[in-house]
């Protein structure tokens, strides 16, 4: 009978464990002790959340500048360049842009006269950009005599307003500023190149030197501390204007710019609002 | 309540803890700023320095060139377009520039079908042997 009574006691002991009470019990008193810990190490994961956050990026002093406070735009005047290539070279080095990589290019278009009887207005149309424009064009392949016309073509980031390279970022690294300018954040890309395939027109790149995308940041350290952007700086021809929409300027060469030339964008059909506006496109420029 | 409930409820709370947890620490403090990025990467990208350093700095202390380009065919150039980088001699009055050549005058202007018609360009070969344009041309206020 005793036997049988310790016995019993053993089963309802086991089904007490099988039920779980005990565990939850234990459990419950655990995360208490828990949450008292946590509540007590609150300053201390403040400093490591501070720690945690230097390692990933180091974060400075704001500037004296408010994006929301600017509105840039380019504008591009194909009659204007007269692909010297300056503005490349001057881009290379103000960015420290690895060699054979392009923030900005010129593309020299040559369009051929059509073959006699052909009933076409114009031939085969030739496009080159030999390393990007730098030191200069040299004579182009096409003979002279077969030259229907010839022009320049500036390229750079058109600074959409609806970017498809933001759009496709897996870690908001590239983001379109409040200022117009669409730049990357090197310490949180990862280098997947998403983007590089998303832009529609070809301005970005892989760095690699730092190993994350790389493009056009409007000299954004430059336009900052009130300077022009390094190729319109250096353009010796005022191909490139540059200027701020929220706040212009007296005799805004920009606002004269819109106001006296058939301004057209790069691939409107894309729907991508470029903020970099053309004048003086031929059709054959994609 | 049934224990797996309990259980299960545990490991829920456990586990959207262990998500703002993750949260707390890894957002960085400016992300959403201005947007879904980190508003601390617009001043980071804007701390490099620049290089070029721009005509409004020449004009500070060689106004008078400056005021005799801007009257000139060549006004919209900037100093440093032929006279290359100024960086260094801004920072010290001392370090000159490089004396510049014939290399700058003809990279714009020899003559090509593809550079529009309201650019002065002549073919080099044809114009001028020599290789100092200045004998002829001022640069600062040049006549064609």
């Amino acid at each position: 009978m005793s036997e049988n009574a310790s016995q019993s006691g053993v089963v309802r002991r086991s089904q007490t464990a099988a039920t779980g009470e005990n565990v939850t019990r234990r459990r419950v008193l655990k995360s208490l002790a828990g949450i008292t810990a946590g509540i007590l190490a609150l300053p201390a994961a403040r400093m490591c959340k501070a720690a945690v956050q230097n390692g990933l990026a180091s974060a400075d002093s704001p500037p004296g500048y408010d994006p929301t406070q600017h509105k840039w735009l380019m504008a591009l005047d194909v009659d204007r360049c007269i692909g010297c290539g300056m503005c490349v070279e001057a881009c290379q080095a103000e960015n420290s842009v690895p060699q054979g990589f392009f923030r900005t290019w010129i593309e020299r278009y040559v369009i051929k006269k059509p073959e006699p009887e052909s009933g076409k207005t114009r031939g085969e149309t030739v496009v080159d950009s030999t390393n990007g424009g730098i030191g200069g064009f040299k004579p182009s392949a096409v003979a002279k005599e077969q030259i229907l016309k010839s022009f320049f073509v500036p390229k750079m980031c058109n600074l959409c307003e609806h970017s498809p390279c933001t759009q496709v970022c897996p870690v908001g690294a590239t983001f379109d500023a409040p200022d117009g300018a669409v730049l990357v954040d090197k310490n949180y890309c990862i280098g997947c190149g998403f983007c590089i395939q998303a832009c529609p027109y070809g301005c970005r790149f892989f760095n690699p030197e730092t190993h994350t995308a790389d493009k056009c940041t409007l000299c954004y350290h430059r336009i900052t501390r009130g300077l022009k952007p390094a190729c319109v700086e250096i353009c010796p021809s005022q191909a490139r204007i540059f200027g701020d929409l929220k706040n212009p300027v007296t005799d805004d060469p920009l606002q004269r710019f819109i106001t006296n030339n058939k301004v057209e964008e790069l691939k409107a059909n894309l729907g991508t609002g470029p903020r970099v506006a053309y004048a003086g496109l031929d059709e054959v420029v994609r | 309540m049934p224990p797996q409930i309990i259980r299960l409820v545990l490991l829920t709370i456990g586990i959207v803890c262990a998500y703002f947890m993750a949260r707390y620490f890894l957002v960085p403090p400016s992300f959403g700023e201005y947007g879904h990025y980190r508003g601390a990467a617009l001043q980071e990208i804007a701390n490099r320095e620049p290089f070029w350093a721009g005509r409004n700095t020449c004009d500070t202390c060689h106004k008078e060139i400056v005021q005799k380009l801007a009257k000139a065919e060549h006004q919209g150039l900037s100093c440093e377009t032929c006279h290359g980088p100024s960086e260094a001699h801004v920072k010290d009055p001392e370090v000159k520039l490089p004396q510049m050549g014939y290399d700058k005058c003809v990279r714009c202007h020899e003559a090509s079908p593809s550079r529009p018609k309201w650019l002065h360009q002549v073919t080099v070969a044809d114009h001028y042997t020599g290789n100092v344009c200045t004998e002829c041309h001022d640069p600062h206020q040049p006549k064609p």
